[in-house]
């Protein structure tokens, strides 16, 4: 539905975006993960053609924005990080001015508006001076606009920055229903809610992509990377020994301190049965076992691993460079 | 483009930003208009409306950039200029909708004018030829302006910036033609007819004095079509080399 090709930006000396590619599936959410300044917006405003790329091509549904861009436009809604609204306008005012812009046809205009106003829940708002709307209203005004159009690519550019939780939430709520029916590329540097949302991921750091994979193979619950904490009670010392002796302990990624005599420790293990070994050497050397619990590396640890630099061992490179 | 043309006029209704430039237009041709008939004698009992024009135009310049600063730099502030760019328009759609939106609202601006030749036309007599003329012109020579004040407001994202840099092109056109009573001008004859053949305001003094040529609107329409040509391609440029 969306491909896109070595897709290159360069703003006079700097290059914001490097040679991008990936494809986003029909009726897939994806997201667009990254750190501030990474290149996100600079992508997503050249996917919907406000920028035009340096190099390289977007092909939406198999139609270039340089060869046709009024269809190609037609087919896009597009919510900017900062909504573009023109305070001076009553919400409907403005939702039929964008229909209008649009080239929705007449006929279909009231509808749509309509459609949109309650899918975001500002119907009882459609009187209002945008200017006189909270930060959450007026962000769900200009979701409305790229709602407009009945566009089948939906490009959102951080849609919950500035809302409270339950915002969140209704956002997430939305986009769980338009993914029936929509392609949506989904940006944020909150990692929960592209885990919670979307269905693929696009990690992307200083313009470069850094890793491209549904989000449990991000997360490691079926590659390699099995990790357990342990709280053991004993001298933190004397049970790290034990450790570093013991043979399966791929990494001891973390130590803390929980009480004087209590410690945690978070371990990579090679296999799952280096576990019962480690559980039975534990109890030969009397250290009780307050706790021990598997869990997968979280989003935010792929994240930072793969952004710092490092290669993340599902992708691309084959080596297993994680071991500090 | 209908959309956008509308929006853009109604834009100008929501803040009294038009009432506001009306206003101050309708008290400043009151006040010629005041000083011509109070200036009135037995011997002379003529004026000329296009005369209140042309000294009409020299204030009304003043009041082009407030209508056209907010043009293209207040889209690129709100960050609307992503919505009309992401959306089937084009560059030569939202100029000419912008553009006629102003003439729109400088066409109601000078129709409230209308009055004075009507209380003329009541007490006295009115040479309408003239007339129509004199308001022909004017409405060319304004939409230039307006043309040349939307192009400084595609230079920058700042309302005040576009505003003062309009003032000042308004200023070197109105008083382009001056530059060839300049000693120097004087002895390049090339240069300065050619200065004069550009000045839209030696333009106007035909339609001022009643005299329709076809060669004087075309001066205009050139004008007005480089002038927006220029503005469509300085949009087109700030989206390539924005960052």
């Amino acid at each position: 539905m969306i491909e896109i090709k070595n897709l290159t930006k360069n703003y006079g000396q700097i290059e914001a975006v490097k040679g991008i590619s990936f494809t986003a599936n029909k009726n897939e959410v994806l997201g667009f993960l990254g750190p501030n300044g990474a290149g996100k917006s600079t992508t997503m405003n050249m996917i919907v053609g406000y920028l035009p790329p340096t190099s390289g091509e977007i092909l939406i549904d198999g139609m270039s924005m340089n060869d046709n861009p009024r269809e190609v436009k037609k087919k896009i809604g597009y919510l900017p990080e900062l909504p573009p609204l023109y305070l001076d306008m009553k919400v409907i005012e403005y939702l039929r001015f964008v229909a209008g812009i649009k080239e929705v046809p007449k006929a279909d205009r009231e509808h749509q508006v309509a459609r949109a106003l309650s899918r975001l829940k500002i119907t009882d708002m459609k009187n209002r001076v945008i200017k006189n709307l909270s930060k959450g209203y007026r962000q769900r005004v200009g979701f409305a606009q790229a709602l407009i159009g009945d566009p089948q690519v939906l490009i959102l550019d951080e849609p919950t920055v500035g809302l409270d939780p339950n915002q969140t939430m209704e956002v997430r709520n939305l986009i769980n229903m338009l993914r029936k029916d929509h392609t949506i590329i989904f940006s944020s540097h909150i990692l929960g809610e592209v885990s919670a949302v979307c269905d693929r991921i696009v990690i992307i750091d200083k313009g470069e992509i850094k890793a491209v994979d549904t989000k449990d193979n991000l997360t490691g619950t079926s590659s390699d990377g099995i990790v357990y904490v342990l709280r053991i009670e004993g001298v933190c010392a004397d049970v790290e020994k034990l450790l570093k002796e013991t043979d399966g302990i791929k990494n001891i990624m973390d130590i803390s301190f929980v009480d004087e005599n209590t410690s945690e420790f978070k371990l990579e293990l090679e296999s799952e049965d280096v576990r019962k070994t480690l559980v039975s050497k534990m109890i030969e050397n009397d250290f009780s076992i307050v706790e021990i619990k598997k869990i997968s590396m979280s989003l935010e640890e792929v994240f930072a691993s793969v952004t710092r630099g490092k290669s993340y061992s599902g992708l691309a490179s084959s080596e297993n460079s994680d071991k500090d | 483009m209908f959309s956008l043309f509308k929006k853009e006029v109604q834009s100008y209704f929501y803040s009294p930003l038009a009432y506001v430039i009306s206003a101050l237009f309708v008290l400043i041709y009151s006040l010629s208009f005041i000083q011509w008939i109070t200036s009135l004698t037995k011997l002379n009992l003529q004026f000329s409306f296009a005369a209140i024009f042309y000294n009409q135009f020299f204030y009304f310049i003043f009041l082009v950039p407030m209508l056209t600063m907010k043009t293209f730099a207040e889209e690129r502030r709100m960050n609307t200029e992503v919505l009309l760019m992401s959306t089937p328009l084009n560059v030569f759609k939202i100029v000419m909708g912008k553009f006629l939106a102003i003439g729109v609202v400088f066409a109601m601006i000078m129709a409230l004018t209308f009055l004075y030749p009507i209380i003329t036309a009541v007490y006295g007599e009115v040479r309408w030829g003239s007339l129509v003329c004199g308001y022909l012109g004017f409405f060319l020579w304004g939409m230039g302006c307006v043309a040349v004040g939307m192009l400084v407001s595609s230079f920058t994202e700042n309302q005040i910036i576009a505003a003062i840099f309009g003032e000042a092109a308004m200023l070197i056109l109105w008083f382009m033609d001056k530059f060839n009573d300049i000693e120097w001008m004087r002895s390049k004859p090339v240069l300065s007819s050619l200065l004069s053949a550009v000045s839209p305001k030696s333009r106007f003094e035909g339609f001022a004095t009643g005299v329709f040529r076809v060669s004087d609107v075309v001066f205009y329409v050139t004008f007005i079509a480089v002038f927006l040509c220029w503005t469509m391609i300085s949009v087109e440029k700030r989206r390539w080399s924005r960052g």
